[in-house]
C-alpha cells in the first residue's frame, strides 16, 4: 500500500474540521472547555493514525475509520450546535469539553460505581449460568421433561423480569439482593431455552457416533452435548447479557445508592446534566467493553466452528 | 465359528401408523479375518443393516452374533465409519483419533494417545493436518481421520457404510487403495462389513460381495472374488480375468433388479 492509499481518509479530514471550528469565537465563555475536545479528538486521531500506519491491508482500517469519522462528525455538531451557535439549550446541553472536563475529573468518583455494578451483574449472571446450563443440558437430553421444560420457560420467559423488583422488595432483606435476583431471573430463561433447544438440534450422527463410542452417559454430557450445543449456549448467553444489564440500570435506578445507574438517576435529580450525559456514557463504554470481551471470549470457545 | 453371524434379521420402521418393511429375512455370516462388500442400490436398506451391526437399532426379528454371543447393543470390539461425515467438530483430527482410542484401549496416558493417534494420522497421510478441526478439512480428509479413528480403535471388527460415497472418483481411488493396504497389512487381518453401491470398489476390496435385492432388502447373491491377495489395482484392473468377473457381476446385478428369486447357477455363485 502507498502512503496515499493509507492516509487519505475523510477521517482525517474531519479531524482537521474538528481543529478549525473552534476558530469560530465562542457565543458562550468557557476559558479551557475546547481543549478537552481537541484532546478528546487528538487522543482518537493517534489511535486512528497508528492503526492506519501497522495495517496490513485496507480492508482492515475500514471499520476504525469508519468510527473516527463517526466520533469527529458527533462533536462538529455538538460544538456547532452548543459553544458556537448556542442553538440548544446550555443547562440541558453542555458542550462536549465540558462534558469530558467532567468525566476525567470524576473518574475517582466512578470507578467504585462501576466497581458496585460489575459486582451485581457477576453474581446475578454467573449464578445463572451455573445453573441454566447444567440444567438446560438435562432437561434437554430427557425427551419427556425438555418438551414440557419449554413451554414452561416460554412462559416465564416471556414475563418481563422488571416485575419482579417491587415484589423482590417484599421478600429480600437488601436492595443488592433483589438485584441480584432480577438479574439472574432475566439472565436464566434466555440461557435455560438456548441450552435446551441447542441440544434438542444436534445432529443425528454426532450422537450415533458417540453411542457408536460407548461413550459413558456422564462424559456425553460434558465431552459431546456441552461441546455439541456451545453454539446456541452462547447466543443465550449474549441474550442473557444483555438483558442483564437492561435489568441492573433498572434496578439501581429504582433503589440502589451506588452503581452507574444511581449515578445517572441521581445527578439528573439533582439536575446536572453535564454529569448524567457523563454516566450515560461511561455506561455505554462499560457495557461495550464487556461485551468486547464476551465477544473474543465466545470467539476462542467456538474457534472450531 | 463365524465372527458374525446374522439369522433371518428383518426391520420394520413405522412412520405415522405405515409399516414400511426396509430389511426382510436377511440371512448370512462373516468369516473372521473376512473382507465383506455389500452391495445394493439406494434405498434398499444398507445403511439399515450396518446400523443393526453397529448396535444403535434393534431389530423387528431375527439375530446377529457377535462370536456366538446375540448382540445386545452398541459394543467396542467393533469400529464404525458412517456415510456422513462423522467426527466431533470441536476436537482437532488427533483429538478425535485420541478419543476414540480412549474409548477402546485402556490403560494409556492421555499423552500416549495422542502420540498413538499421530501415528494413525500419518498412516492416512494426515501428519500435516493433525491439528486443524474437521470444519478446515476437505471432505475426503475427514473420512481419512475417520478412517484413522477407526483403525486406531483396534477393533476386531470394521463396520463402514460408504464410507467413500461423498468423495470424487480420483480421491476415492486414493482412499481405497489405503485401505486396502492397512487392512493387508496388519497382522491379525480385521473382519470388515463394507457397504458399497460401486461394483469396482467392491470387486478391488473384498473377499465376498454380498448383493442385496430392493425394497424391501433382502440377500439375493452371495459372491466369492477370486482374485489372490495382496491385490494391486493397476494389475487387476488389467487382467483379462477382471473384465469377465465385473461383466458377469454387473448382470447379476441389474438382473436381480429386475427378476428377484431366481436363482442363476454361476460359477460364480456360490
Ligand atoms: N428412520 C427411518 N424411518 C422410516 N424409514 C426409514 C428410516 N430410515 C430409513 N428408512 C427407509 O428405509 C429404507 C432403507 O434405508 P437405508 O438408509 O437403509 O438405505 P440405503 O441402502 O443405505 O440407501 P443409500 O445407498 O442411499 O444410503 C429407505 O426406503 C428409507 O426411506
Ligand atoms: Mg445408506
Amino acid at each position: 500500500m502507498n502512503i496515499k492509499k493509507r492516509f487519505a481518509k475523510i477521517s482525517h479530514l474531519l479531524f482537521v474540521t474538528v481543529c478549525l471550528i473552534h476558530l469560530i469565537p465562542n457565543k458562550t465563555v468557557k476559558p479551557d472547555e475546547f481543549l478537552y475536545t481537541l484532546g478528546f479528538a487528538v487522543i482518537v486521531e493517534i489511535g486512528l493514525i497508528a492503526v492506519c500506519a501497522a495495517a496490513k491491508k485496507p480492508s482492515t482500517m475500514n471499520l476504525p475509520c469508519d468510527i473516527a469519522a463517526f466520533l469527529y462528525s458527533l462533536l462538529i455538531v455538538w460544538t456547532l450546535a452548543t459553544s458556537k451557535f448556542s442553538l440548544l439549550k446550555e443547562m440541558l446541553f453542555p458542550p462536549p469539553g465540558v462534558v469530558f472536563k467532567q468525566l476525567i475529573t470524576d473518574i475517582p468518583q466512578l470507578l467504585p460505581h462501576i466497581g458496585s455494578s460489575l459486582a451485581l451483574v457477576g453474581k446475578g449472571y454467573a449464578l445463572a449460568l451455573v445453573i441454566a446450563v447444567p440444567l438446560g443440558l438435562i432437561l434437554g437430553t430427557a425427551v419427556r421433561a425438555g418438551s414440557a421444560a419449554t413451554y414452561v420457560s416460554k412462559f416465564i420467559g416471556a414475563i418481563p423480569p422488571v416485575v419482579y423488583i417491587p415484589y423482590g422488595i417484599a421478600l429480600l432483606p437488601s436492595f443488592r439482593a433483589v438485584s441480584v435476583m432480577v438479574i439472574f431471573l432475566a439472565s436464566f430463561w434466555p440461557i435455560l431455552a438456548a441450552t435446551m433447544s441447542g441440544v434438542l438440534y444436534i445432529e443425528k450422527r454426532i450422537v450415533d457416533s458417540a453411542r457408536v463410542l460407548n461413550v459413558g452417559k456422564f462424559e456425553t454430557l460434558c465431552k459431546i452435548i456441552l461441546p455439541a450445543s456451545l453454539p446456541q449456549i452462547f447466543t443465550g448467553m449474549g441474550q442473557g447479557l444483555t438483558v442483564s444489564f437492561i435489568l441492573l440500570t433498572s434496578a439501581e435506578m429504582i433503589g440502589a445508592r451506588s452503581g452507574m445507574g444511581y449515578y445517572v438517576k441521581n445527578y439528573s435529580d439533582l439536575g446536572n446534566y453535564t454529569r448524567t450525559i457523563v454516566g450515560v456514557l461511561v455506561i455505554g463504554i462499560v457495557i461495550s467493553l464487556v461485551f468486547f470481551l464476551f465477544n473474543k471470549l465466545q470467539k476462542f470457545a467456538l474457534r472450531w466452528r | 465359528m463365524s465372527k458374525i453371524d446374522i439369522q433371518n434379521l428383518s426391520v420394520t420402521y413405522e412412520e405415522r401408523g405405515d409399516l414400511f418393511t426396509a430389511l426382510s429375512d436377511v440371512s448370512f455370516s462373516v468369516n473372521d479375518g473376512e473382507f465383506v462388500s455389500v452391495i445394493g442400490s439406494s434405498g434398499c436398506g444398507k445403511s439399515t443393516l450396518l446400523s443393526v451391526l453397529e448396535g444403535l437399532r434393534t431389530p423387528t426379528s431375527g439375530t446377529v452374533l457377535i462370536d456366538g454371543k446375540p448382540l445386545t447393543g452398541t459394543g467396542l470390539d467393533r469400529g464404525v465409519v458412517f456415510q456422513q461425515y462423522s467426527l466431533f467438530p470441536w476436537m482437532t483430527a488427533r483429538g478425535n483419533v485420541a478419543f476414540g482410542i480412549k474409548q477402546t484401549r485402556k490403560g494409556f496416558t492421555h499423552k500416549q494417545r495422542l502420540e498413538i493417534a499421530d501415528e494413525y494420522l500419518e498412516k492416512v497421510g494426515l501428519s500435516e493436518a493433525s491439528n486443524r478441526y474437521p470444519s478446515r478439512l476437505s471432505g475426503g480428509m475427514q473420512q481419512r481421520v475417520a478412517i484413522a479413528r477407526a483403525l486406531a480403535m483396534d477393533t476386531d471388527i470394521l463396520l463402514m457404510d460408504e464410507p467413500f460415497g461423498a468423495v470424487d472418483a480420483k480421491n476415492r481411488v486414493i482412499l481405497q487403495e489405503l485401505l486396502l493396504r492397512l487392512w493387508q497389512n496388519e497382522q491379525k487381518h480385521k473382519t470388515v462389513v463394507f457397504i458399497t453401491h460401486d461394483i469396482d470398489e467392491a470387486i478391488f476390496l473384498s473377499d465376498r460381495v454380498i448383493m442385496f435385492t430392493e425394497s424391501p432388502g433382502t440377500v439375493s447373491k452371495d459372491i466369492s472374488v477370486p482374485f489372490p491377495r495382496p491385490r494391486e489395482r493397476a494389475a487387476l484392473l488389467h487382467s483379462p480375468d477382471y473384465a469377465d468377473f465385473r461383466s458377469n457381476l454387473t448382470t447379476l446385478f441389474f438382473d436381480t433388479e429386475a427378476k428377484i428369486g431366481e436363482t442363476e447357477e454361476d460359477w460364480v455363485v456360490i
